[in-house]
């Protein structure tokens, strides 16, 4: 009888170690290439869909407030402001959640590499979390003052996701297609193709 | 066809939309709107017959894309006074009796389906919110300035 219990508990140790194992398998892997595709993506999605300046020009506009509230009766105003707040809003969660993609490729990225400057490190961690806090004080802004009243901090914010987003430009630098261009000039010397 | 020839053929086909059939349409909203309706609701491809006869299918289909995107481009750039402006003009051009035209934006939205493929959702929401307070707008000056203006047609939105 004790020999059975016994044997049914190294089964269930096996089984739990098999399925520990199996988990492991599926969680990805640091320093992936999904990891280098999703990051690029964020970068992408911060440079051309959500800093551009002209589309910030737009939703922080002040003309657009003036001539709505020099034209149009006092409920339009308040449906504009209403709509911009949202907008806003809407802006600001996109940006944090690439930021935060962002950030995290960073920590991957700089646990796989040993030659790192202390000084670029520093900077970038300053910078992600002034953004981070920028991007809570403009939230908390937006919320109490509306989308008029927090121009400074959209500046602040915008200015340090752009450094952001230079730091992030050269450390995916390989993933651009010039880059490619000069590693399949390199290996046509060697009769081999990409 | 080659990459580069076909690309050759693309813009030789958008030029020769911007020239003929949309140089007659001066707002971007228009142009939005007409191209949309060029766009198969199943399959999301364009389709030209003129363009396609006379550069291919698939050349007229790229540059209706490329046109539409651009229109939608500058509607996001386009100011709210600007919108205003544009949705008057679209209206006018429609011929459709104003508060009928009125009632099915506000209640259709049919701006929404007009939207290109591909484009980042903050950017198109902007246009929505945009267009909705534009037509509030458009619907207060409407009410400004007459009364009796309302439609004898059944409303097409309930």
């Amino acid at each position: 009888m004790i020999g059975l219990v016994l044997y049914l508990l190294v089964g269930v140790g096996l089984l739990v170690i098999l399925w520990v194992l199996a988990r492991r398998e599926r969680a990805p892997v640091e320093g992936c290439g999904r990891q280098f595709v999703e990051a690029r993506q964020a970068l992408r999605t911060l440079q051309l869909g959500l800093l551009p300046d002209n589309l910030i020009k737009r939703i922080f506009d002040r003309e657009d407030f003036r001539y709505v509230m020099a034209t149009s009766p006092g409920e339009i105003g308040e449906l504009f402001l209403q709509e911009r707040k949202r907008i806003s809003l809407m802006w600001l969660r996109r940006v944090r959640c690439e930021i935060r993609n962002l950030m995290q490729f960073h920590l991957n990225y700089s646990r796989l590499h040993a030659k790192l400057s202390l000084l670029t490190e520093i900077r970038l961690a300053l910078d992600f979390t002034l953004l981070l806090l920028a991007c809570r004080a403009l939230r908390m802004l937006l919320y109490m003052r509306g989308p008029y009243g927090a121009g400074a901090m959209v500046s602040v914010l915008t200015a340090a996701a752009g450094r952001v987003c230079a730091s992030s430009e050269k450390s995916l630098a390989f993933l651009n297609p010039p880059a490619l261009e000069s590693i399949r000039r390199d290996s046509a010397g060697d009769g081999a193709t990409i | 066809m080659s990459a580069p020839a076909k690309h050759v053929d693309v813009l030789a086909a958008a030029d020769d939309l911007r020239r003929r059939t949309l140089a007659g349409m001066a707002q971007p909203l228009e142009r939005l709107i007409y191209l949309a309706s060029t766009r198969d609701y199943n399959t999301g491809l364009y389709y030209h017959h003129g363009l396609a006869l006379r550069f291919s299918e698939e050349s007229a289909c790229e540059a209706l894309a490329d046109c539409h995107r651009e229109a939608f481009e500058e509607l996001v750039d386009a100011s709210l006074e600007q919108l205003v402006h544009e949705l008057e003009a679209y209206l006018e051009s429609t011929r459709v009796a104003p508060n009928d035209f009125i009632v099915a934006w506000k209640g259709l939205e049919p701006y929404r389906v007009a939207i290109p493929v591909g484009i980042d959702s903050l950017s198109s929401e902007l246009v929505f919110s945009n267009l909705k307070v534009a037509l509030a707008i458009l619907e207060a000056r409407l009410t400004a300035r007459t009364k009796p203006g309302a439609s004898r047609h059944p409303s097409p939105v309930q």
